[in-house]
């Protein structure tokens, strides 16, 4: 008898029908849930960057055939996956070729291959591959049962939880299901061998080994009983096969199918390269509908390994974050929305926490080590986006954002003071926009403005100087880049830093390249920006430092004998598989590099990414950053904590002084040891005439200020002497012009009067006569909103020459906070009302209108602006009479202004305002209630925090204090949204130079008194508080502290 | 005609220690400046102030009835140019506060005088009045000169100026006024107090404040705890009080309350703007605590250290054990 078995064994032809029919029924079901688990996918919106395509399937097959992703940072659950995949797929085969035999070949061309030595080496191979599945679920078992990864526990410990959610517990127990149920197809499918063998005892019984064991062991049953449970255990092994078909687009078993589809349209560039909001879509994702056709795969496609969750910073820290768990809860809201909005649920808050949202640092940790391609960090920056939109912001967020807006940089400077740190240089760095230069250097925020930071950009300049590298700056000229603007969701704002920079860099002389100290920049300069326009290749500083050490460029001079370890940066190494140029480097220069457990692509986020530097950490939170300094503890003895990332050097000082180990090892960016190995300390003769040049500069101008001042001092005596003595004074007086910082001198009497020299008359201040300009028909109640651009002084400044002035390139232009809030005021005003519309006014100039474009983006209906250069330096009274002008014009219901303005603080516009119109008026109110009728309710906030309430009659003007509400953001995109709201330019030639109330005489920074600084560490300074405490309170107080 | 008129204050029947200030404002340049200093004090009973007004170097205290027991921006406005008609005054003095301002810029437009708010600096010159303020959040001073006015409303910074104690040689007039068809008086409803609070910022003896330097609500409690553990009563400045991080009694300053019996002020990431310095610049030890070294905190302080206000805290923290 050939070798070969009988398919159906015992079993009538009905019965072979019934089995057919519920195969077919079962592979339907399969089908039909397959087609489901699409028709949901293809209700996502389109997704950019990912599509499937063949670069993308042939990526995919590697990675299965492979199992790379698999066995990464976990080859046990690799072996396992590997043992119950690739003896699944080969049990899978196996059964597609007996049924092309028997159902296919034979019925129709008679031909058959199922027999003989085929048949035996066919038996062979099934018999292996079922092993290898049990032993790879036997495997997964002990993983599960006894050895228990923490990331496998479904339990939310970093979010607080002390008992699993229902949710988990069914996860853990469809985890066991899908293990046993595996386990029970293959086991059933051996014990029916085994029961086949024990019955027929084949001569090739070898060849089907396993088989043959359990035929052994059923060897002492009898012949009935052998029968009737071979009969019985093929129903079991069947149903259970077909069970196994019908749940794989369900359950755990569906990312079998969805992680194909996920692996194969992963987008390379995901995080790096963030998608573009769709022309047309919401802001950002509110609801799963929001979501593309990716994203939503991706809910099916993770088969909860925890690899993610094991490596999520955020999570580490203690912060209500894991990507896995952030996918899971996706997916069980997506199994209930099927793609769509779900009615009467809010994706963000019901399902996902905005503080979840928030705790992301987008290192890209869990999107590296996802062996299914899921793209977790996306999704996160697309709901936040929704959340910008929607303001639901951390406060200080919001202020960061108004900051970056305004000034172009995150540090709340001016524009002006951003090259500031090359003042400290010997040497001049090219301007790009006038020199042309082989490299522009893109110096970033950190580290142009951070004081450590900056000490370090001035060392990579006198290395890129000493090895002859050409390079310019584009000075005030470079806004920050926009990397975490855009990963906190400010989309818009992004988009209009990328134009700014792009048309700096467009208009700027030639350059090759572009080299940047700062990772996060070099991310968004080398994969974002080529999506706005065109740019130059960028390198990182590491790479150039590496280059010119190995061209000879740089020589090393004394190698450094150093034990360092490195920290890579998340946005070089992991997101842009930067790694060897900073190791090499280190190499260059002496430095015996000992790795921490987790460097490369498994680096651990400093914390900082993301946007999160600018959001404060939640107290009961671990600092990743300290995290990571432990880490690098464990290493034992190390000289330097080596960075090459500019937010890096921040937090890591910062973390190694928190955690107390400031006597364990320094942390230096890379370009510190560079200069060490180089020695570049000692000044080429080539620097000395520029730097002679700047210290004679500035020595002349320190001798230049004393000698003033003690001039000032001798002839203000001499004066004194003078009048003393009786002698006229004045001619001398006049000759001198008034030193600096020496005070005027005070003439002490005064022979008659003046005032009185003026007869008494009250000449009323009356309304400026404006030009008309288009007002629209009144449509409901119109409210007026004054705002101001105030000027927001840095800490250096100095004033114009006649002393009245201050410089505008001092200043940094803001929306005043007071008015803000009024403008809020306003809005809400009029939502309440449902109806009507706010009108925002200002006297400034042409530049005051972006602030008024902020204002209409807030939902302001109309702007109006008035200037005549006259009014630079007007003061309330002038300021006033303009604003009375525009409001006979417009004749408002009601009119909001902030109670005072924080440049010059007089609190007086709004009540001059009201006595020009002749209209009641409430100041520093702090509550309003209006319902469009003749009088408003206000409530006004005296001193002590007194509240008192009045009533008056509209219309009226209402000055708000801060803190009645809290102003809204306007994002980039509703400002770009209202640039067709008009604004109406109003001249006020003519009107604009009469009234004033007041002339200055000259602005002087006040005689500061300044206090005793205590010197020394946080904790000798402790020390010393303490001290005065005890002093100041009693020692017995201090004793019981 | 010539001299200073001041504008007194008073809520719920109590003088404000800002007319105190005004008459001490208007008796450093009385001399130079010539003439008499009135005082109008305008309400339902106003004759009830004239006593505690009646201080050394005022001449005359005006009475204006305008039958209101509370502050009416309307009324006082009113009152005022009755009384400036009859007077003639070159100088018009008001406090810089909730009330003042809600009138003071209208006596200027309405008389078309030289104006200047928050004033804290007065002297005459050569050519006449001159006043010193501050600017851009008190990083520079201004002096303002008014020329070609015949009259000068100011409004002054409070706790700047002190009135001699003692009683003075006045004479009280009552001043007859026309206050029918006024634009807009306001309809008392009645006063609120601040939330009540178990912390009385006005007795503390040692008083730990925090600013918009500790960053986020999440981090009050370590500063609550923090505080306690020195046995200090904890502040806050403005903003802090305006997030809600912390309870209204909070608040020290001018909208807050002074810290009328503190010996220590502990003053942790507050740059010390003008308001907040209003309820505690006068405290005799002020630690300041800041990141920047520029703020305003350090010119009142005396002593203090530039550092991150969370590492101080951790060092205090340890050092207090």
């Amino acid at each position: 008898m050939e070798e070969t078995r009988a398919l159906f064994w015992n079993l009538d032809s009905p019965a072979v029908t019934t089995f057919y029919l519920i195969g077919f029924a079962a592979m339907g079901a399969s089908v039909w849930g397959i087609v489901c688990a699409i028709r949901k996918y293809l209700r996502g919106q389109p997704a950019s960057g990912a599509s499937i395509g063949w670069a993308g399937i042939g990526r995919m097959v590697a990675d299965v055939l492979t199992h790379r992703t698999l066995r990464r940072r976990d080859p046990y659950a690799g072996l396992s996956h590997a043992a119950i995949f690739f003896g699944f797929g080969v049990l899978f085969l196996g059964t597609a070729v007996i049924t092309l035999e028997y159902d296919i070949l034979e019925p129709l061309f008679g031909i058959t291959y199922w027999k003989g030595t085929f048949f035996k080496f066919f038996g062979l191979t099934l018999d292996l591959a079922g092993l290898a599945v049990l032993v790879g679920l036997l495997l997964m078992m002990w993983r599960r049962g006894a050895r228990v990864p923490e990331k496998l526990d479904y339990r939310r410990d970093y979010a607080g939880e002390v008992e699993a959610r229902p949710a988990a517990r069914c996860w853990k127990r469809e985890d066991w299901i899908f293990l046993v149920a595996l386990f029970v197809i293959i086991f059933t499918g051996f014990v029916q061998e085994g029961l086949r063998h024990a019955m027929e005892r084949p001569a090739w019984g070898a060849w089907e080994p396993i088989g043959c064991f359990f035929g052994m062991l059923f060897s002492s049953l009898g012949e009935g009983a052998l029968h009737a449970a071979r009969a019985a255990n093929w129903w079991v092994h069947g149903f259970a096969a077909l069970g196994f078909i019908v749940a794989l687009p369900w359950c755990k078993a569906k990312h079998i199918l969805a992680a194909l589809g996920s692996l194969a349209a992963r987008d390379p560039l995901a995080l790096r390269r963030l998608p573009k909001p769709l022309a047309g879509a919401a802001a950002g994702v509110g609801t799963v509908a929001d979501f593309s056709w990716k994203d939503l795969l991706d809910f099916d496609a993770c088969a909860k390994c925890g690899r993610c969750h094991e490596a999520c910073p955020a999570r580490a820290a203690g912060y209500p974050l894991s990507p896995r768990d952030f996918i899971l809860d996706l997916r069980l809201h997506n199994n209930a929305a099927k793609g769509r909005e779900l009615p009467g649920t809010n994706l963000i808050g019901d399902i996902i926490d905005p503080e979840t949202l928030w705790s992301c640092r987008t290192c890209g940790a869990c999107l590296e080590i996802c062996p299914v391609g899921v793209e977790h960090p996306v999704k996160i920056v697309k709901m936040r986006r929704q959340l910008v939109e929607s303001d639901r912001l951390d406060p200080l967020l919001r202020v960061m954002l108004n900051t970056i807006g305004a000034s172009g940089n995150s540090f709340s400077e001016p524009g002006r003071k951003r090259a500031a740190w090359v003042k400290e240089l010997e040497f001049i760095i090219k301007d790009i926009r006038k020199e042309s230069a082989d490299f522009l250097w893109f110096v970033g925020d950190q580290a142009a403005f951070d004081p450590r930071n900056q000490a370090v950009s001035r060392i990579v300049a006198r290395i890129f100087r000493a090895a002859k590298v050409d390079f310019g700056l584009l000075y005030e000229g470079e806004k920050t880049a926009g990397n975490d603007v855009r990963r906190i969701g400010e989309e818009g704002l992004f988009e209009s830093l990328v134009e700014y920079n792009l048309e700096q860099m467009a208009n700027a002389k030639a350059f090759q390249r572009i080299v940047t100290t700062d990772p996060h920049s070099f991310n968004t300069l080398h994969n974002e920006y080529p999506d706005f326009g065109e740019t130059a290749p960028v390198i990182h500083y590491t790479e150039l430092l590496c280059d010119l050490l190995e061209r000879g460029a740089l020589k090393v001079k004394k190698l450094l004998n150093l034990t360092v370890t490195l920290h890579d940066p998340c946005h070089l190494g992991r997101l842009n598989k930067r790694y060897d140029a900073p190791r090499r480097v280190l190499e260059w220069i002496g430095c015996r590099l000992v790795e921490m457990p987790r460097n490369r692509d498994n680096s651990f986020c400093c914390g900082a990414g993301g946007g999160r530097i600018w959001i404060p950490d939640k107290p009961g939170t671990k600092k990743p950053s300290e995290l990571r300094i432990r880490e690098a503890v464990t290493l034992g003895r190390i000289d330097v904590f080596v960075t090459c990332c500019p937010k890096d050097l921040t937090m890591f000082e910062d973390a190694r002084k928190t955690a107390g180990l400031e006597n364990d090892f320094v942390v230096e960016d890379i370009a510190e040891l560079v200069a060490k190995a180089i020695e570049l300390d000692a000044i080429t003769l080539h620097d000395l005439p520029a730097l002679t040049e700047k210290l004679t500069t500035a020595i002349a101008g320190r001798v230049a200020a004393t000698v003033a001042s003690q001039l000032g001092t001798q002839l203000g005596e001499m004066l004194d002497k003078a009048l003393a003595g009786g002698i006229p004074p004045a001619a001398t007086v006049a000759a001198i012009t008034p030193p600096v910082d020496a005070p005027t001198p005070v003439t002490t009497t005064v022979p008659t009067p003046p005032a009185s020299a003026l007869s008494w008359r009250a000449n009323p201040v009356t309304p400026a006569n404006l030009p008309t300009y288009e007002i629209p028909a009144k449509n409901g109640v119109r409210i007026l909103a004054l705002i101001k651009q105030i000027g927001k002084l840095g800490d250096d400044f100095s004033f114009t020459d006649d002393h009245r002035g201050i410089p505008e390139e001092y200043f940094e232009y803001l929306l005043n906070e007071w008015d803000d809030t009024a403008l809020e005021q306003a809005l809400q005003t009029i939502e309440a009302l449902d109806g009507g519309e706010v009108v925002v006014v200002t006297v400034g100039p042409e530049s005051a209108d972006s602030t008024l474009r902020k204002a209409l983006a807030k939902g302001a209906h109309r702007g109006v602006r008035v200037w005549d250069d006259h009014l630079a330096d007007a003061d309330p009274i002038v300021i006033a009479r303009i604003l009375a002008g525009i409001a006979l014009r417009e004749k408002p219901d009601l009119i909001f202004t902030g109670a005072q303005s924080g440049d010059q603080a007089n609190a007086a516009t709004g009540t001059a305002l009201a006595s020009l119109l002749n209209l009641p008026r409430a100041s520093m109110v702090v509550e309003t209630q209006w319902d469009g009728s003749a009088v408003i309710q206000v409530t006004r906030e005296l001193e002590g925090g007194l509240q008192h309430q009045v009533e008056i009659d509209t219309p009226a003007v209402i000055s708000m204090q801060t803190g009645g509400n809290v102003p809204r953001y306007a994002t980039m995109r509703m400002i770009k949204l209202a640039k067709d709201k008009p604004i109406a330019s109003v001249n006020a030639a003519g009107e604009a130079d009469s009234h004033r109330a007041a002339a200055v005489n000259r602005i002087f920074a006040p005689q500061a008194t300044r206090a005793t600084m205590l010197e020394g560490s946080a904790d000798e300074i402790a020390a010393k508080v303490i001290a005065i405490i005890r002093e100041k309170t009693g020692t017995s107080k201090g004793e019981t502290a | 005609m010539s001299g200073i008129l001041i504008v007194a204050e008073h809520t719920r029947g109590v003088l404000a220690d800002s007319s105190a200030d005004l008459i001490g404002a208007a008796l450093a340049i009385k001399e130079k400046l010539g003439g008499p200093l009135r005082v109008l004090v305008a309400g339902d009973m106003p004759r009830f102030f004239a006593g505690a007004l009646n201080r050394p170097g005022v001449d005359e205290i005006l009475l204006a009835e305008t039958g209101s027991a509370n502050f009416d921006a309307a009324a006082s406005e009113a009152a005022t140019m009755a009384a400036a008609a009859r007077c003639e005054p070159a100088l018009i003095l008001v406090g810089h506060s909730a009330s003042g301002v809600s009138f003071a810029a209208a006596l200027a437009v309405r008389l078309g005088s030289g104006f200047a708010a928050d004033v804290f600096g007065l002297d005459v010159t050569g050519t006449g009045l001159r006043a010193t303020r501050s600017g851009y959040a008190n990083k520079v001073n201004v002096e303002l000169d008014f020329p070609g006015k015949s009259v000068v409303v100011l409004t002054i910074r409070g706790s700047t100026f002190k009135a001699p104690d003692g009683r003075g040689e006045a004479v009280v007039t009552t001043l007859p006024l026309a206050l029918y068809g006024i634009a807009g008086r306001y309809r008392h409803l009645g006063f609120t107090e601040a939330p009540s609070s178990d912390i009385d910022i006005g007795k503390a003896e040692f008083i730990l404040a925090i600013g918009r330097g500790i960053q986020d609500e999440k981090n009050v409690p370590r500063f609550t705890a923090l505080a306690e553990k020195l046995g200090a009563t904890l502040g806050c400045s403005r903003p802090v009080a305006d997030s809600g991080w912390l309870p209204k009694p909070h608040q020290v300053g001018l909208t807050g309350k002074v810290a009328g019996n503190c010996k220590l002020y502990l003053a942790l990431g507050i740059s010390g703007a003008v308001q907040h310095q209003h309820g505690m610049k006068h405290v005799e030890t002020i630690i300041a605590v800041n990141t920047d070294a520029n703020a305003p905190i350090y010119n009142i302080a005396t002593s203090g250290c530039v550092l991150d206000v969370f590492d101080f805290a951790a060092a205090l923290e340890r050092a207090a054990g």
